[in-house]
């Protein structure tokens, strides 16, 4: 028997503290569409996605019904293109983009990721028509998501590749200058990418990963928000032992529903489940805000100082909860601090309260990095790609997946607006400090080599 | 041996659970189940035991309102039956129907009216009524068990639209919902 009390809280996180499943995301592994023409590739990557993800939406949409809880995004990850895209040139991999978008718009989900590289220690031949093909690919498709790794800890930082991202960035941005530079609002760079992300625009599925698998990303700030607002009322005496057990213990709330959604989602399309990403993602909505922790906490905005420490506690509560929450805990499993997608945070980017640099801090003790940052369309390529190298470098060292994605809003300028719409948001453009244009550092390229720390066997 | 439901109600004090044991240890009666709930001051308890052939229903009941009339308690004794065929353990699926709005008359029989046409068992309902306007202060929980021969479908699209018509936001929801969020 259930208490009432059980009931109505469920009932509000629910109904008024946007508790949903961010996304179920089918990963396709792909590498058995390979061929050497193209048509019969594109022909064998659409049967094959077709058949597999057939069953997804309205699977997704039925169990959403059955347990009252929104899955906000159904989306697909892949096999990285690079790979199974080997032989083609950019022109040629721009038509499998296609393809896969058109056979994401037949089946319904809303993106498709894994237009991707992985490129951490040298390029192949595919590595660099895929690299070449991505703004053209993400320019001219709505549903692809591309992303590209360009570092490990086991590995360095390929500095050639991080130049050529710079480049891709600005091309990327370019091509879609109507819609302010929205093609590199799909496109993320990486170190230490997880296998298993169902997050986009990150999402792939690796090598090592099962021929199909149901990963889900969950979500939740308004929920922390308020278990956090709640209990100080209450408790305003409370210490950050006491409040991070809190955290613990809703992370905990949070995990359990992707769990039990993932299972029987997987279940009901008779595909293997795989992790839950325990992220706290926000979406551009008042009361869906990582942002709007930061002030529950007690600070002035996200930004100030103390940020950094609110957030590492934040991030390490969620992990905790979340790990005994799920039998499989895989993807980027942290706090989200994605500019544009978080009002608040868009919000303290715009008051000046939070600035590139403090962001790139504040990445060093959480999950991805510079997320959805829009910056002067001017910025150089080079620049680009030495804020990406800087980004790498925290990844590398610190044993942890980090990201960029980067917007140079093309035509505007620091202080302007940029939109994206929908789940991407809007955001003042950030200013880039310091930054001369050139930048003969990046220029060296070769590759930064792997910290000491990374032999450990 | 036989199987007898000892149920008892009236205002809640201490030393009722302690009255009803103690006499039936002392027909030397084995008690198997034990409910109660209260409700504002009111106290409700229903016991299942089993007790000796040769102790009629009438003498048990007599001998317990002996005990319980003097404490403003009423007791009724009856044999315990087979199970109806309505609640016979074809348990299909646990729902959690809930409907949120201000209190009005007939909330309750309008709703549950509903469930008895399709032949679903309600096996919890709660009543939180708060007053005012906010909508999760004023709720009706009915826990249900959906036989699999029900067609859930139709049951809830006559819920919600009964939901619809007295202006209550109805929700139904599978019961692993609010055990995985709140229980480990």
């Amino acid at each position: 028997m259930l208490t009432s009390r059980e009931i109505v809280s469920t009932l509000e996180m629910l109904q008024s503290e946007h508790l949903d499943l961010r996304t179920v995301t089918l990963g396709i592994n792909l590498m058995d569409c390979v061929s050497d023409d193209l048509e019969k590739l594109c022909r064998n990557i659409r049967d094959k996605i077709k058949t597999l993800a057939r069953n997804l939406v309205p699977a997704c949409n039925q169990i959403s019904d059955k347990y009252g809880i929104p899955v906000v995004n159904k989306r697909i990850s892949i096999s990285p293109i690079a790979i199974v895209a080997a032989p083609f040139d950019a022109r040629q991999m721009v038509r499998v983009a296609q393809t896969l978008n058109d056979v994401a718009a037949e089946v319904n989900v809303d993106f498709v990721g894994g237009f991707s590289a992985l490129v951490e220690k040298g390029l192949s031949n595919g590595d660099r028509s895929l690299i070449e093909a991505i703004p053209d690919a993400l320019a001219g498709t709505e549903r692809v998501c591309a992303s590209v790794n360009v570092a490990s800890t086991r590995a360095g930082i390929n500095m050639d590749a991080v130049l050529m991202m710079g480049e891709v960035i600005k091309a990327a941005a370019e091509k879609t200058a109507s819609q302010d530079g929205l093609a590199a609002a799909k496109l993320c760079v990486f170190a230490n990418i997880p296998q298993d992300v169902p997050f986009m625009a990150g999402a792939y599925l690796g090598i090592g990963e099962p021929d199909a698998v149901i990963n889900v990303g969950v979500s939740g700030p308004g929920v922390v928000r308020k278990a956090i607002d709640r209990a100080l009322a209450q408790n305003p005496g409370w210490d950050l032992g006491q409040i991070s057990e809190l955290i613990k213990r809703t992370a905990y709330k949070v995990t359990r529903v992707g769990e039990l959604i993932g299972r029987e989602v997987a279940d009901s399309i008779g595909i293997e489940f795989g992790a839950v990403d325990l992220s706290l993602a926000p979406t551009p909505n008042v009361g869906d805000s990582v942002g709007e922790i930061f002030q529950s906490l007690g600070l002035l905005s996200i930004g100030v100082p103390g940020s950094t420490a609110a957030l590492a506690m934040l991030n390490d509560a969620i992990k905790k909860g979340g790990a005994f929450a799920s039998s499989h805990v895989g993807g980027l499993s942290g706090a989200f601090i994605p500019v544009s997608e978080d009002l608040n945070i868009a919000e303290a980017a715009r008051k000046g309260h939070l600035s590139i640099e403090k962001l790139e801090a504040m990445t060093s003790v959480c999950s991805v990095g510079l997320d959805m940052v829009a910056i002067p369309g001017d910025t150089t390529a080079e620049t680009v790609a030495a804020m990406i190298a800087d980004e790498m470098a925290i990844g590398v060292i610190n044993h942890k997946t980090t990201a960029t994605r980067l917007i140079p809003v093309p035509g505007k300028q620091a202080g302007e607006n940029a939109f994206f719409g929908g789940l991407l948001g809007e955001s003042v453009i950030m200013p880039v400090n310091n930054a001369r244009g050139d930048n003969p550092f990046v220029l060296h390229g070769g590759r930064i080599p792997a910290p000491i720390h990374s032999m450990k066997n | 041996m036989k199987k007898a439901i000892i149920s008892v109600l009236g205002n809640d004090r201490p030393g009722i659970i302690a009255a009803v044991s103690r006499l039936l240890y002392e027909n030397e009666s084995n008690i198997e189940n034990v409910g109660q709930t209260s409700l504002q001051s009111e106290f409700a308890g229903i016991f299942i035991a089993t007790i000796p052939a040769r102790l009629s229903f009438p003498e048990l009941e007599s001998q317990l309102a002996e005990v319980l009339d003097p404490m403003g308690l009423q007791v009724h004794v009856k044999p315990m039956e087979p199970r109806h065929e309505a609640t016979n353990g074809t348990v299909g699926e646990s729902f959690v129907i809930t409907t949120r709005g201000p209190d009005q008359k007939g909330l309750v029989a309008r709703v549950t009216e509903i469930i008895a046409r399709h032949q679903v068992n309600i096996t919890n309902c709660q009543a939180v009524f708060k007053g005012g306007d906010d909508p999760n202060s004023n709720i009706m929980i009915y826990e249900v068990d959906i036989p699999p021969q029900t067609d859930q479908q139709a049951l809830f699209h006559d819920l919600r639209q009964k939901g619809a018509e007295l202006k209550l936001h109805v929700g139904i929801q599978h019961r692993d919902i609010f055990m995985t969020l709140n229980r480990i």
